[in-house]
């Protein structure tokens, strides 16, 4: 099994929405995609899973400050992402089941969603009309719909998402599973903010 | 398939002289339960058993060939009826795949010298089979009692008008059941409870295999001939692990007759560790979950609601989800509502002239709204014209009916006599009431356990 860094693992997922972020080799470079990105910006060490309990996660940083602290701690790269402000956390992901092939979930995110466990789970591809029924199995799913007046969740795009995730597994044996958690909505667009691809080999 | 579950001809192979061997069980079964077609009996040892001339080998082919050997001696019986010609042949013998690989690697041959000679094989591991022949039954099996034989096709229905549309006739004699109910099952002693069950719930049974360890034939080939048989018109399905779940999902869309599956195996426990977030969560049933709602069928969570579910798929006809609560008995009938709601039923009040209906008819302190309480003091005769009204109501597409304790004929009458003309759905639950309960009964109305449950056997037969 190998756990593939973000980068690679957005990569593969192709065209979705994600914040603008840059993969940086030197502090010079994160420096100067911050003060392109103009606001806050979230550093990330790279190439290690479970990057938040890792200290591995810098919101809101001094990138010049924290550049070399970070690439120590994973592969010498650092992921420097416009920082998003979101309504609503989700998670999404895919994995290989033995009896059915290829599925993707999707489901209520952040702190509570362990606890809640609120995750609907599609074949592979979705056929159509099933991620909105999904949605509507969830207990969340007033949270989808534009909660006090809130924007609802663009449905379009979170189908994209899916489809990216489920492409994946479909289009290659080796992808055992993909975890992309969270999915920030900010005004209705899901955005990925960190993926994982974990393959066989 | 069709020599499975509709053969003219079948060898006993294993068929013993001896009472306590399970080939003798089988054979009696085979020869006592109704079956009208050839019977030959494979015994090297005997030259007769049960008043059958025994063979040590088939001199000719037969359609079903039931194999009761030891599993050393299956392979031995297997290839013989393979040589012979035999379209189907079902290997009851345990010892098999489900004792490690050696035993997996000798069911593989088995299945592999079946399908040389194109024959069919279900198990091993299994049960057998359980088949309508006639007016008695093919009893195939090691089952020692099965239900009553109920007459070929009881409810001719019509043909769906769209998917998942059927409807039965609602001309049913007093002396009819629901019937045209089918089991495929992956565990043999499932199927005890399922004939004990039929038997206690008055369910007319059509077809009955159990695929053991799915060598060859697997849930997906039975359902999907079931899904074309004129006796069969709701499918269960006991599974543990399906063999190609894509297929059972394919099988299960095509397939226009209700299916309720019951999946064993759905705990934490054994789930594989995952790498991922995902993994967790999906667990062990996350897929199922996905692939029953591609597939549209029932999902049943407990023993209990499969054998409510299939009991209602057999009686009634799809339909809505708006539903009344008609009742005398106030608390139970919340209980329903409670249930139905939380089922994703709706609950909707009645319309004007029903509560004008219902106001004429009933005590003042009846309730018109839903649950419509029509209370004990509601004159015997107030009834039918009370009943008529709600079922009449455009509002609701079934009823779900409650009675505790109130024998009173006419709340029965009034219940299959609207019944019948609307044709509505209704599900019932009655307590200490053996003359409301008949005429439901005869109306062939599913009297379920709790008042929950029969929210339960309702919401089984409401389309999504």
């Amino acid at each position: 099994m190998r756990s593939l860094t973000e980068w690679e693992s957005k990569a593969l997922l192709g065209d979705v929405p994600r914040p603008r972020e840059a993969l940086t080799r030197t502090r010079a470079e994160a420096v100067a995609f911050a003060a392109s990105v103009g606001g806050p910006v979230v550093a990330k060490a790279s190439g290690i899973v479970h990057k938040t309990e890792h200290h591995g996660v810098r919101v809101g940083a001094d990138v010049a400050a924290v550049w070399d602290q970070l690439a120590a701690l994973g592969d010498g790269t650092v992921l420097v992402a416009e920082r998003l402000h979101g309504e609503l956390e989700l998670i999404a992901g895919g994995v290989r089941d033995p009896q059915f092939g290829p599925i993707v979930s999707i489901g209520l995110g952040g702190v509570a969603a362990e606890v809640l466990q609120d995750v609907a789970f599609l074949l592979a591809p979705t056929a159509r009309g099933e991620l909105d029924s999904a949605i509507a199995r969830l207990r969340s799913a007033p949270l989808f719909d534009g909660h006090r007046g809130r924007p609802p969740v663009d449905r379009g795009q979170l189908q994209r998402i899916l489809d990216a995730i489920g492409g994946l597994l479909v289009g290659d044996p080796d992808v055992v599973e993909v975890d992309v958690n969270p999915v920030l909505v900010a005004g209705g667009c899901p955005f990925v903010v960190d993926a994982l691809v974990v393959r066989a080999r | 398939m069709e020599a499975i579950f509709e053969p003219r001809s079948v060898a006993v192979y294993g068929a013993s002289r001896d009472e306590r061997k399970l080939g003798h069980v089988l054979l009696r079964n085979v020869t006592t339960g109704g079956f009208g077609g050839r019977v030959v009996a494979v015994n090297p040892g005997a030259a007769e058993v049960l008043g059958l001339p025994a063979v040590p080998a088939l001199e000719e082919p037969v359609d079903l060939a039931l194999v009761s050997v030891p599993a050393a001696a299956a392979q031995a019986a297997v290839a013989d009826a393979a040589r012979a010609g035999c379209r189907a042949a079902i290997v009851l013998a345990s010892g098999f795949g489900e004792t490690g690989e050696a035993g997996r690697a000798v069911e593989q041959r088995l299945a592999a010298l079946a399908g040389e000679a194109g024959m069919r094989l279900v198990g091993p591991n299994c049960m057998g089979v359980v088949s309508r022949h006639g007016d008695g039954w093919l009893n195939g099996s090691y089952f020692w009692r099965l239900p009553e034989p109920t007459p070929r096709n009881p409810h001719p229905r019509v043909p769906p008008a769209e998917r998942g549309g059927w409807s039965p006739a609602i001309s049913w004699g007093p002396r009819e059941r629901p019937g045209g109910v089918s089991l495929v099952s992956q565990s043999g002693a499932f199927g005890g409870m399922f004939f004990a069950e039929a038997r206690r719930r008055g369910l007319g049974v059509a077809r009955f295999l159990s695929v053991g360890n799915c060598a060859d034939v697997t849930e997906s080939d039975a359902l999907e001939w079931l899904a074309g048989d004129g006796a069969t018109a709701v499918v269960g399905l006991f599974v543990e692990a399906f063999q190609d779940g894509r297929r059972f999902v394919a099988a299960a869309e095509r397939c226009e007759k209700p299916v309720v599956v019951l999946k064993a195996g759905k705990g934490r426990a054994g789930a594989r560790a995952a790498a991922s977030h995902t993994g967790s969560l999906a667990g062990r049933h996350g897929a199922a979950r996905a692939a029953f709602a591609r597939a549209g069928v029932v999902e049943a969570d407990t023993a209990d609601d499969f054998f409510d579910a299939l009991q209602a798929l057999a009686a009634l006809p799809r339909a809505g989800r708006c539903v009344a609560v008609l009742t005398i008995s106030g608390g139970p009938a919340v209980l329903a509502a409670d249930a139905a709601e939380r089922l994703g039923l709706r609950l909707p009040p009645p319309g004007p002239a029903t509560v004008r209906l219902v106001r004429e008819l009933a005590p003042p302190f009846a309730a018109a709204g839903n649950p419509i309480d029509l209370t004990p003091q509601c004159p015997p005769e107030g009834f039918p014209p009370a009943i008529a009204a709600v079922f009449d109501d455009p509002a609701f597409d079934g009823v779900l009916v409650v009675n505790c304790g109130l024998d009173v004929p006419e709340f029965g009458r009034g219940v299959a006599a609207a019944a019948r003309r609307t044709g509505k759905p209704v599900a019932a639950f009655v307590l200490d009431v053996p003359a409301v309960e008949a005429e439901l009964a005869a109306a062939g109305i599913p009297v379920l356990g709790s008042p929950e449950r029969a929210a339960a056997a309702y919401a089984a037969v409401a389309t999504r």
